[in-house]
């Protein structure tokens, strides 16, 4: 064997596999195998007692188990109708995914070679112990949960079973194990590791307190609120009692309205996100050709313009305009010898009027944020390409549109980001609660606020069509990032 | 001078079309609601709404202006959202974006990408408001509506792209090994060049502050927090929805909000913005320059 060691016990050339590793890793397996729904963790003793205290009926109470796992015991609070203990034991559950998520990915990293791109062990450690901190908050929220269970029932019913207390102290042990390896490997590679980043950076981690409690109040923590999505939603049992059911808000969604509503949103999106870039880069590339700086300003401004005007005043606008009896157009129209139109009670209008309102409000933006890149544009480029004969189209087809390209790329992957989010204010603001007029115009968003405003009894299921929302628009764009960064990385968003 | 060629001149021709028909497009409806707001209201009933007011009055700017308790309240209320959300929202944009602009800083990308996130996966708008209204209690207060605005990671990313745009590295360098740490560089080094990014950012934050009306829907719980645009579109939509009662059933339209009045309106609550819009445009259409979440 090597010397690998100085006499201070720092190491000087990396070596095999450490047997810290190794340990870690068994530990993360057996708890993994301890995490398989079958071996119970929460027992359920005095169960007549409970059932009692829960005020269940003899048939509801005889469908419920008496031994469940972290994983599992959500089908209790489901199948028991009362809610009670139902966030508890949803937060138990993500909990215990990501625990098990990442002590598979932590696994995953120590076995397959390729798969560790990092120095040495460092990311795999890193991985096993947010592996293993996750695992120990099962471990805790278990424990928790039955003390919970038990105090507000007053019956002693929940018992932690040994799995759960196994998996707690094993993940403790794994984890200090795994953070003396890291420390050493830390050393070795000159890496530094939280703690001491906030040594030698501490004023930046203080410039980051306002941010970090803005996002966590106004983002994060409303993103446990999607428990809501599972829940049978009333005010009447407190905001976190309501009755567990499952997946039922998502069923009658997708038997109802979640297929029109994604339709609606995805191709209103689609179209503004082509014809909107299709024309602010046409009006970009104009502009940037206009000689004269002061009528460049001045068009630029006038274009940029209706960015300014808030929707209401949109609204006010587009009623000025398509009303039936003083209407512009209808004017227009009947001083032409034509019939009025009947905007208001007809769908199939506005999904052209919409798209030319979103439009005219955003040309103007998009169109200066591609003139920024152009302005950046060397002019060698296009001096070289005269001399060598090139026309004005020419110079624009084969210079000014590939070097747009990056900025498009970026505006695109921003766009796709939210394909599944609308323009809310624009539709709100254009169509109202008009029902009439809902088939052609209905997106996500609009339902979702009409529910939140006018049904508090449906907030489940808007908090369930929310969340299908979220989800479809989020694996939208990582699967966009991730073919983008595989192809060319330069251009990936994150 | 060099002469031009053919393609050219029909390119300047087109060019120049197309910008000014646009142009047009842009201000034409700007031009359909200040004309209406001094068109008298008989005028657009009997003839309605036309680009030129055919009888000239201002008739509708004394009606506004004669009973203006409600609408100053709305108007203090908006300055007042307006004030604190581009002042704070400005200070801890410009904060953040500096710390995801240092490079020396290890948790710059998780940082980013943690501020990005929140555009990409949310629990929704119940959840959101639940959190605002039954969680924290802030329904009624105006704290609630200015507060959920404060920072938008777009605006944090896009100063942070005119934060590395305008301070080279090598300054920033410099500094240090002079001694400077993050707060005499921030405040020192950073802000005084950064006048186009505040001005860009501060103007989106104020105009979002401005034009707001859906958080003053949600939180307000009378109508003395409300906001301008919300005033506007209260006065607005009632005006819309009784008319189309009156459709159906005979209601007496005589004590609505005329249409004339209701531009009137509009023209009054856009009005400091395109006010100030000249000022901070220099800065503002000189480039916007989107970069992406890593940094």
């Amino acid at each position: 064997m090597t010397k690998t060691e100085t006499k201070d016990g720092a190491r000087i050339a990396p070596r095999g596999m450490d047997r810290r590793l190794i340990a870690a890793s068994l530990c993360a397996l057996l708890i993994l195998v301890l995490f398989l729904p079958m071996l119970p963790w929460i027992h359920i003793d005095n169960a007549e007692a409970l059932h009692e205290a829960m005020q269940l009926k003899s048939k509801t109470a005889a469908a419920l188990g008496n031994a469940y796992s972290s994983l599992t015991f959500l089908s209790f609070v489901q199948d028991s109708g009362k809610g009670l203990m139902g966030p508890y034991a949803f937060l138990l559950l993500i909990i215990s995914v990501t625990a098990v998520f990442l002590l598979l990915y932590g696994l995953a990293l120590v076995l397959i070679p390729g798969l560790n791109r990092s120095k040495g062990d460092l990311k795999r450690c890193g991985m096993l112990q947010k592996g293993m901190i996750f695992a120990f908050l099962s471990g805790v929220g278990t424990m928790l949960l039955c003390w919970f269970g038990n105090r507000s029932y007053g019956v002693s019913a929940f018992t932690v079973m040994w799995p759960g207390i196994a998996v707690t102290l094993l993940s403790a042990a794994a984890y200090l194990v795994s953070k003396n390896l890291e420390k050493e490997e830390r050393v070795f590679y000159k890496e530094h590791g939280f703690m001491e980043e906030l040594r030698r950076n501490w004023l930046l981690f203080v410039f980051l307190i306002p941010c970090f409690g803005f996002f966590l109040i106004n983002n994060y923590l409303p993103m446990f609120g999607v428990y809501f999505a599972f829940t049978k939603f009333n005010f009447r049992d407190s905001l976190f009692a309501s009755p567990f059911v499952g997946f039922d808000n998502f069923r009658f969604l997708f038997r109802s309205e979640i297929v029109h509503l994604t339709t609606n949103t995805i191709l209103y999106n689609l179209v503004f996100i082509v014809v909107g870039n299709v024309l602010q880069i046409f009006f970009a590339i104009l502009i940037s050709h206009v000689a004269s700086r002061r009528l460049k300003k001045v068009s630029q401004t006038l274009i940029f313009m209706p960015y300014f005007v808030s929707y209401v005043i949109l609204r006010v606008l587009v009623f000025n305009m398509f009303e039936y009896d003083v209407g512009l157009i209808n004017n227009l129209v009947t001083s032409m010898g034509g019939q009025r139109i009947d905007f208001y009670n007809t769908p199939g209008y506005w999904p052209f009027l919409i798209t030319v309102f979103y439009l005219w409000k955003n040309i103007g933006y998009g169109m200066v944020v591609y003139l920024a890149t152009i302005t950046g544009i060397s002019s060698d480029y296009y001096e070289a390409a005269q001399i060598d004969g090139a026309n004005i189209y020419q110079q624009i087809w084969y210079i000014t549109v590939p070097l747009l390209k990056p900025t498009f790329i970026i505006l695109l992957l921003y766009a796709l980001g939210g394909i599944m989010k609308g323009q809310f204010e624009l539709f709100y603001q254009m169509i109202g609660n008009n029902g009439t007029l809902f088939s052609t115009t209905d997106i996500f968003d609009t339902y979702v606020y009409r529910i939140t405003t006018t049904q508090p009894l449906s907030m489940g299921m808007g908090t369930a069509a929310g969340l299908f929302q979220s989800l479809f628009g989020f694996v939208v764009i990582m699967l966009t990032n991730f073919f983008i960064k595989r192809k060319n990385p330069e251009y990936a968003l994150f | 001078m060099k002469i031009k060629d053919r393609s050219t001149m029909v390119f300047d021709v087109i060019k120049g079309i197309l910008l000014t028909i646009l142009s047009i497009l842009c201000v034409l409806p700007f031009i359909v609601i200040i004309s209406g707001s001094f068109t008298s209201n008989s005028a657009i009933i009997r003839d309605g709404f036309s680009l030129f007011p055919r009888e000239f009055t201002v008739e509708a700017y004394n009606t506004i202006f004669k009973t203006p308790k409600d609408i100053i309240q709305a108007y203090k209320m908006n300055v007042y959202y307006t004030f604190m959300g581009t002042v704070l929202g400005l200070l801890v944009i410009t904060l953040t974006a500096y710390v995801i602009s240092r490079k020396e800083f290890k948790y710059r990308n998780t940082v980013s990408f943690l501020i990005y996130f929140t555009t990409i996966f949310g629990g929704g708008i119940i959840p959101w408001y639940l959190m605002y209204a039954n969680v924290l209690g802030l329904r009624g207060t105006t704290l609630a509506i200015w507060f959920p605005a404060l920072m938008t990671p777009f605006l944090v990313i896009l100063m942070r792209t005119f934060i590395v745009g305008a301070v080279p590295d090598a300054v920033v360098e410099s500094a240090k090994i002079d001694g400077a740490g993050h707060w005499t560089i921030f405040w020192k080094i950073v802000l005084p060049v950064l006048g186009p990014g505040l001005a860009t950012v501060g103007l989106f934050q104020a105009l979002g502050y401005w034009n707001d009306w859906y958080r003053a829907s949600m939180f307000s719980t009378n109508s003395s927090t409300w906001s301008l645009q919300f005033y506007l579109y209260d006065l607005v939509n009632s005006t819309q929805a009784i008319k189309q009662m009156a459709q159906y059933a005979s209601v007496n339209t005589g004590d609505l909000p005329t249409q004339s009045v209701k531009l009137a309106m509009a023209v009054v609550a856009t009005g400091p913005v395109l006010l100030f819009y000249p000022f901070v445009q220099r800065y503002f259409v000189s480039g916007i320059t989107v970069g992406a979440v890593k940094g």
